[in-house]
């Protein structure tokens, strides 16, 4: 080394070559090892790279799904396995709340394994779990919504599965949310043989795969509740028609395949809804409707609980106080009749509306696959038409269909046809009642009571038709014509028959007719155009018109009354009115109904009542008119009674204008 | 062939023999020499310094693909130590050369065409089939007594059958030493 230090370096070529081929190598190994650091970089970055186009295709093919998936099981599935596929876990499940109230996950059947032989033991335990909140793997998941990884399950004392991962030498776990904002609705859980490094990029992709399956949830929670929404009554929750139409087009065609299983439909319309809507309003009439399908849905489960003879109900609410049940699965004939008598003593009881007792009972209508149907809505007509029947007999009945009442509808129908046409061919006429002055006998006027001369000869009664005349809104059209037809005939005889004090004309004034927002018009202008004295004319009102607005009511009568036209209470006492009001309704005079009058005779009963009323009219300053004086004996009784008017059979049956007038000309 | 492959081989030889040896097997085999791990080369430059090195050496070329391969185990380990991390045994680590060495590979060197072994285990003995056009189960052997040599293990290889002898694929047999 002295020497070497001692030569010209610059003088000695050799050592030069030397020194420069030293700095040509250092340079050379220089690049060398940049070029295995760029190498290692690009190589990181390839791997990473490789690493994340991987995981975006997990996340694509995983949205994909979600996307396309019919349902949230599907998805579910179709991403435990991707999961697995791509990172090389050994088994992956999916837990699910159990019930609303988010406190609780349940293992479902969606779950995916590598090698399912080896991991039976774990995969069965698996099954069985149950985790509540803050608990095991999946219950940390649902309280924080976060992921959670555990190294080794084995050495975890809050893993409840560690014996059956050792066994089957299961390590590492992961587990994560779906997520719908902050709420948990699922959780996935993977476990794997080796350990699990954490791996950021990999935790954010299994957030986003929450998110997206969370969406998948989400959307098939609004579409189920669109699908509930639509198929349901908002009201009491139960199936609305649509989907009472459907189960029952089910039912008709599982019949046609299994005769023996037969079915019913029972229509069911609570009598009296109307009146507890109209009085206590539509908050209380809600109520009742929620109470009532409660009492109803109890007695459907019970029958389906039933030993031996257990049914398959559908109850549903059409509509209004309209509820219908459909039971499936009968093997007697009877057993919708005992449900129906079962449905009917549930709403006996009285049921406590906003504090008051409210008393309802129910017309049922019930019409069974007996008859043969080949489709819902036959079956729907016909238990709609046992139900009508139920209610036109009395109310609180049940009714099962038979072919007379398809006969009775078709009548109903032809009926209804030529009741349209029978103002135009002008086949209404008037038959005329007279009412009797109790003191002295003497006729004070005429009730006019119309009569339907249906084609030729055939003369329909009035109870044949008035109520399908008032269904139709036929009856505004017939009304107005009998006013104008009794005034005019009232006026003729006033002037043909002069009295001290004239006679009187009674009109019957359906409900609808008193509705009409022009009905005070109307009057008015059948009594000017008659020229008949107002004072002279009576308007009869049934009590029932009255009561569903009492306010507009007292209104309409004050106007009438103050046009000079008297206004007489129909059929008093069989009604709902309440005495209540009864003083604020300004009537003239109170019609007794044929039924009290009837039962005089009978009974003291009859008597009393009659002389209640007698009594009551007297202290609220009106006149009493009784109808259905049939005998000497009635006549006799009323009189003494001090009811000082009648009508009935006793003196006169309605007979036609002629007939009247004859009367009249009676001494 | 993976320009890596090339990297280890000069590796090997530049160990072993020192820089001018493989100077001269890039002369001799006339190859341009410049290899990035990352890239891709023709599978006659691999082949064409296997020859010259077998040339320049008096070995065959079979003799120095085994060597080449048993050399380039270590050279492997220090390179990518993650892949020999959860292995207590060469029989382990050579059994998961289908399921997780290939598809590492694959991460770094997309497209590269990596050959499937049939594994085939039986007591001490795993059996191996081997099938490419490269033709080069002599370097799947060195791999293997590299391996063993890593995990301090002794291996006998016999190939019952070898495409190189004109079968339609090379079986090998390993058997461990105790």
């Amino acid at each position: 080394m002295g020497q070497l230090m001692n030569t010209d370096p610059v003088s000695d070529p050799i050592a030069e070559l030397n020194l420069k081929i030293l700095k040509l190598e250092r340079r050379l190994q220089r690049e060398r090892t940049a070029r295995l650091q760029a190498e290692a970089i690009a190589e990181k970055g390839l791997s990473d790279l490789y690493e994340k186009q991987r995981q975006l295709e997990l996340l694509k093919a995983i949205a994909t799904k979600a996307n396309q998936s019919a349902s949230v099981d599907d998805a579910l599935r179709f991403a435990v396995e991707a999961i697995c596929g791509h990172t090389g876990w050994q088994i992956g499940n999916v837990y699910m709340l159990a019930g609303d109230d988010a406190q609780c996950l349940l293992s479902t059947p969606i779950w995916h394994a590598d090698d399912p032989d080896r991991l039976t033991e774990f995969v069965a335990m698996t099954q069985r779990m149950k985790f509540e909140r803050g608990h095991g793997l999946p219950g940390r998941v649902l309280d924080t919504g976060a992921a959670v990884r555990i190294c080794d399950v084995t050495q975890d004392p809050d893993f409840q599965r560690g014996d059956a991962a050792k066994a089957c030498d299961l390590h590492a776990a992961f587990a994560f949310p779906v997520l719908v904002g902050d709420e948990v609705l699922a959780v996935m859980e993977f476990f794997s043989r080796s350990s699990l490094e954490p791996d950021e990029p990999l935790l954010a992709v299994m957030g986003q795969i929450g998110t997206h399956l969370g969406r998948v949830m989400e959307r098939k929670r609004a579409e189920d509740k669109l699908i509930y929404d639509a198929s349901h009554d908002p009201l009491t929750g139960l199936p609305n028609r649509l989907l009472f139409t459907d189960r029952l087009d089910r039912a008709v065609g599982a019949h046609k395949r299994r005769p023996e299983l037969g079915f019913a439909v029972l229509f069911i319309d609570l009598d009296r809804f109307k009146l507890v809507n109209d009085s206590l309003g539509h908050a209380a009439g809600d109520a009742l409707l929620i109470e009532i399908a409660g009492r109803l849905s109890a007695v459907l489960a019970q029958a389906e609980k039933a030993e031996g003879c257990g049914v398959l109900p559908t109850l549903a609410r059409l509509g209004g106080d309209e509820f219908t049940i459909l039971l499936e699965e009968l093997t007697s004939g009877s057993t919708a009749i005992e449900i129906a008598e079962r449905l009917q003593a549930a709403l006996r009881r009285p049921l406590t509306i906003e504090g008051q007792d409210v008393y309802t009972s129910a017309s049922i209508g019930i019409a069974s696959s007996d008859a043969g149907y080949s489709s819902a809505a036959e079956i729907m007509r016909d238990a709609d038409l046992a139900m009508y029947r139920a209610k036109s007999e009395g109310r609180a009945r049940i009714e099962v269909f038979d072919q007379s009442l398809h006969k009775a509808a078709m009548r109903r129908l032809s009926l209804e046809s030529d009741l349209r046409g029978a103002l135009r061919k002008q086949e209404f006429v008037l038959y005329y009642q007279p009412i009797v002055a109790l003191d002295g006998g003497d006729i004070v006027g005429f009730e006019a009571l119309v009569r339907w001369r249906r084609g030729s000869e055939q003369l329909v009664p009035p109870a044949e038709f008035i109520a399908l005349a008032e269904e139709t809104g036929l009856i505004v059209f017939i009304g107005n014509w009998v006013m104008r037809e009794a005034f005019a005939t009232l006026a003729a005889w006033q002037t043909a028959h002069p009295r001290s004090v004239p006679l009187t004309m009674s009109v019957n004034v359906s409900p609808r007719q008193f509705r009409q927002p022009d009905f005070v018009e109307q009057v008015i202008a059948a009594v000017k155009e008659s020229g008949a004295r107002p004072d002279t004319i009576r308007l009869e009102i049934t009590e029932g018109v009255t009561i569903q607005d009492a306010d507009q009511a007292i209104g309409i009568l004050q106007q009438l009354r103050a046009f000079g036209v008297r206004v007489s209470i129909d059929d008093f006492g069989t009604g709902y009115s309440s005495l209540s009001y009864l003083h604020q309704l300004p009537f003239d005079t109170l019609k007794i109904d044929r039924s009290f009058v009837n039962a005089l005779q009978e009974k003291s009963d009859g008597n009393r009542i009659i002389q209640t009323i007698l009594d009551l009219a007297k202290n609220l300053k009106m006149d009493v008119v009784a109808e259905g004086a049939e005998t000497e004996h009635h006549v006799d009784q009323l009189r003494k009674m001090g009811c000082r008017f009648a009508q009935g059979y006793y003196f006169s049956r309605p007979v036609d204008y002629a007939a009247a007038t004859a009367l009249l000309r009676q001494p | 062939m993976k320009g890596v492959v090339f990297n280890l081989l000069e590796e090997a030889v530049l160990r072993e023999f020192g820089p001018e040896t493989w100077e001269d097997l890039l002369d001799d085999a006339d190859v341009s020499g410049a290899y990035t791990s990352l890239g891709n080369y023709s599978d006659d430059e691999i082949v064409a310094l296997v020859e010259a090195a077998a040339a320049k050496l008096g070995m065959t070329n079979g003799e120095v693909l085994r060597w080449f391969g048993e050399r380039a185990m270590p050279l492997l380990r220090e390179r990518y130590p993650a892949l020999f991390a959860n292995h207590s045994s060469a029989r382990s680590f050579i059994l998961s050369v289908n399921n997780i060495i290939h598809p590492e590979v694959r991460k770094l060197y997309s497209g590269a065409s990596c050959p499937f072994f049939h594994f085939r285990e039986s007591g001490r003995t795993v059996t191996m089939g081997y099938e490419s056009s490269r033709k080069m189960c002599d370097l799947a052997h060195g791999f293997v007594k590299g391996a063993a040599t890593i995990f301090c293990e002794e291996v006998d290889i016999v190939h019952h059958t070898c495409m190189n002898q004109g079968a339609d694929k090379c079986v090998m047999e390993m058997q461990w030493a105790n």
